[in-house]
């Protein structure tokens, strides 16, 4: 009876075309609204890593003289250099990276391809395994050469292409820096949105932008390159000049992540670190009492308020907006179905059960909110077109994917049937007698 | 075929009660042809929508075909309608935008039919009807005798044991009123019942048999003495 139901609902289409296509653009409009609002939080908010989002953990310790402390105050996000050093060596987790963006001139030494400035970043060799970076070629540098704090160098595809074409480049070298760096590894098309390994100035912003290249964090700090990124100095900052009194100070510069082996290790390694921050007090440092952190990546994200405000409070707005046009829907499939008393009867007096008449007029709303939703599919791709002129970022954010167009039509399914429930108890309620008599 | 004993019919409101029925008798036959009359008001309508499982009486008791339909719920009711009965309706009552083997095919559905069955039922109905040739037409294009010949075939399609016809050409001019009849009379003489309301006393006096109603009561006449008493009349 499905089909039959369906049919029909298709062909009342054409009856009262005005009023039909009045439901389904009411319809289609609150559905496209929410869906464009919907898709950019799904995208913001989104887990850009799930099958592991819950223990990559981000460590804070608030390192900050007393001078001007008040209770309640938040680590820094990001660590120095001893401290990183320092976790990096604790054994803690199953791996650990710290990061920090570098930038550097790549000498091609072609004539159609003059020296340029790439952004990199400077991690350990855990960091491709913790956030499950798909390599093209080769792979992560070894141990070895990341303890001989060696020149070695892993591109981006796009480096990779723009160097070499598409052949690949592994064993081969660059200069970069005036040195030459050997080639291990290209990682495929990588783009976790957001991008949240590097949340705090990567190259780029939260959603947009690409780190180019990745060298090994020791390696970089023996080349003395300096952080391209948020440098946080409180207090005095370095007591000493240069790269050593730099790296020696209690500025904070460095991300830093723990991958824990399941989500319990962040009670454990929270409290590595306030074990850690204690023995340290013991060396003059820390004046602060003891306030550390260690977020998950969902936290983490929260916590650096990826998602603006503004962004939910246009989401609240759309779906209000949709039960605006839901109680629309609701008043136009009344006056539809009302028309409709005569026919109810005549269905009824022929055999249709009342659960016959309910499932044949819900069917009906169902068919005006797959239309809407297409649609609304339609109309969503337009507002999402409107949404990405805003910024760049935004053109980033602003797409749907398979599942968003799915719930695009589910929610217009949905929303349908919840507007044909009252119109359609209220067919089923029809007198066939009394109908049948004054038809 | 259909019994109706001491049955009432009470419409309530909080402040009066109206018995549209009582005690009310009939007992119609299986294979009978029977007009109903009675003047406006007098209940007609109240025992054909009772007799067609439209609407539940107050007491008394009712066997449709055998079946007591007293207490029965409504998709009994609508199941054992949609099997037992055919309706024909003063305003043909087609949905407008089905063409006339759609139309035709509503109550087949209802009964749960294969479309191989249903196609078999439909074209046999229309053909019956002397309609076959249109099936794809739609109810606007055709007359008011056409569309009640379509509303006459829907009600066969499922080869109902009692039709039951509420003023079938109380809406047709002479010529269309007449040919319906008679092909009331054709279904009739193959065995299927008719219960027939109208006002029009000549086609009531081409029924068997005549229930005319006053007051929500039955009050039976023999075909032959409705005859015979036109003859007087036509006498004097």
């Amino acid at each position: 009876m499905f089909a039959y139901y369906f049919t029909l609902g298709l062909r009342s289409l054409r009856r009262n075309p005005a009023l039909t296509a009045l439901m389904i653009v009411t319809l289609a409009v609150g559905v496209a609204a929410s869906m464009a609002t919907l898709t950019v939080l799904y995208v913001m908010s989104g887990d850009p890593i799930p099958e592991k989002s819950d223990r990559l953990f981000v460590p804070r310790v608030d390192t900050a003289p007393l001078v001007g402390y008040a209770a309640g105050d938040e680590p820094s996000d990001q660590l120095n250099y001893t401290d990183a050093t320092n976790l990096l060596r604790s054994g803690q987790g199953v791996r650990r990276t710290a990061v920090y963006g570098v930038g550097n001139a790549i000498e091609t030494g072609r004539a159609d391809l003059p020296p340029f400035l790439a952004q990199g970043v400077a991690p350990t060799r855990d960091f491709f395994a913790m956030f499950n970076v798909p390599f093209l070629y080769g792979g992560p540098w070894d141990v070895a050469t990341e303890t001989a704090k060696s020149n070695v160098i892993v591109l981006n595809r796009e480096l990779s292409e723009k160097l070499f074409g598409k052949t690949n480049p592994v064993g081969k070298r660059i200069t970069m820096d005036s040195e030459q760096w050997q080639i291990v590894g290209v990682i495929d098309k990588w783009n976790p949105l957001p991008r949240y390994y590097r949340l705090i100035n990567g190259n780029g912003g939260n959603f947009s932008g690409a780190d180019e290249y990745f060298i090994p964090f020791q390696t970089a700090v023996r080349h003395e390159f300096s952080n391209n990124g948020n440098n946080n100095c409180t207090g005095e900052g370095p007591k000493e000049p240069g790269y050593q009194g730099w790296i020696a100070s209690e500025c904070d510069w460095i991300q830093f992540w723990f991958e824990g082996k399941s989500a319990s290790d962040q009670a454990r390694i929270k409290e590595f670190l306030a074990a850690y921050v204690t023995d340290q007090k013991k060396l003059g440092r820390f004046p602060r009492p003891i306030n550390v952190r260690l977020e998950n990546v969902m936290e983490w994200m929260k916590h650096l308020g990826v998602v603006g405000a503004d962004t939910k409070l246009s989401t609240w707005l759309a779906f209000g907006f949709l039960l605006v046009c839901l109680v629309n829907t609701v008043g136009l499939l009344l006056a539809k179905f009302s028309a409709r008393a005569g026919e109810v009867g005549v269905r009824r007096a022929l055999g249709a059960t009342r659960g016959n008449i309910f499932q044949q007029f819900l069917i009906e709303a169902t068919v005006i909110g797959l239309v809407g939703g297409l649609l609304g599919l339609i109309l969503s791709f337009g507002g999402l077109w409107l949404i990405s002129m805003q910024s760049e970022e935004m053109a980033i954010v602003a797409k749907m994917d398979w599942a968003m167009l799915a719930l695009t039509l589910a929610l217009s399914i949905f929303a349908s049937i919840l507007a044909g429930l009252l119109p359609t108890w209220r067919a089923c309620q029809v007198t066939p007698a009394l109908q049948l008599k004054t038809q | 075929m259909l019994k109706m004993t001491n049955l009432s019919k009470v419409y309530r409101t909080h402040m009066i009660e109206t018995h549209a029925l009582r005690g009310f008798d009939i007992h119609v036959k299986e294979g009978e042809f029977v007009a109903v009359t009675g003047p406006s008001g007098s209940g007609k309508t109240t025992f054909l929508n009772i007799a067609g499982l439209l609407e539940e009486f107050s007491g008394g008791e009712f066997l449709l075909d055998g079946v007591n339909v007293k207490g029965m719920d409504d998709n009994a009711r609508s199941k054992l309608r949609n099997e037992k009965l055919g309706f024909i309706f003063q305003g043909f009552n087609l949905i407008p935008d089905l063409n006339l083997f759609d139309n035709v095919d509503v109550p087949l559905r209802y009964r749960g039919f294969n479309a191989a069955d249903r196609k078999i039922r439909i074209e046999d109905a229309l053909g019956r009807v002397g309609l076959a040739s249109r099936a794809k037409h739609f109810p606007a294009e055709l007359s008011g005798g056409q569309q009640q010949r379509v509303a006459i075939a829907r009600a066969l399609a499922g080869s109902p044991k009692l039709l039951l016809a509420d003023e079938p050409t109380g809406n047709l001019d002479t010529q269309m009123a007449r040919g319906v009849m008679e092909l009331l009379e054709e279904i009739n003489s193959q065995g299927t019942t008719i219960l027939m309301v109208t006002h029009d006393p000549e086609l009531a006096a081409r029924a068997q048999r005549n229930v005319h109603i006053i007051d929500g009561q039955v009050s039976d006449l023999l075909r032959e003495t409705n005859a015979s008493l036109a003859a007087v009349a036509a006498t004097v």
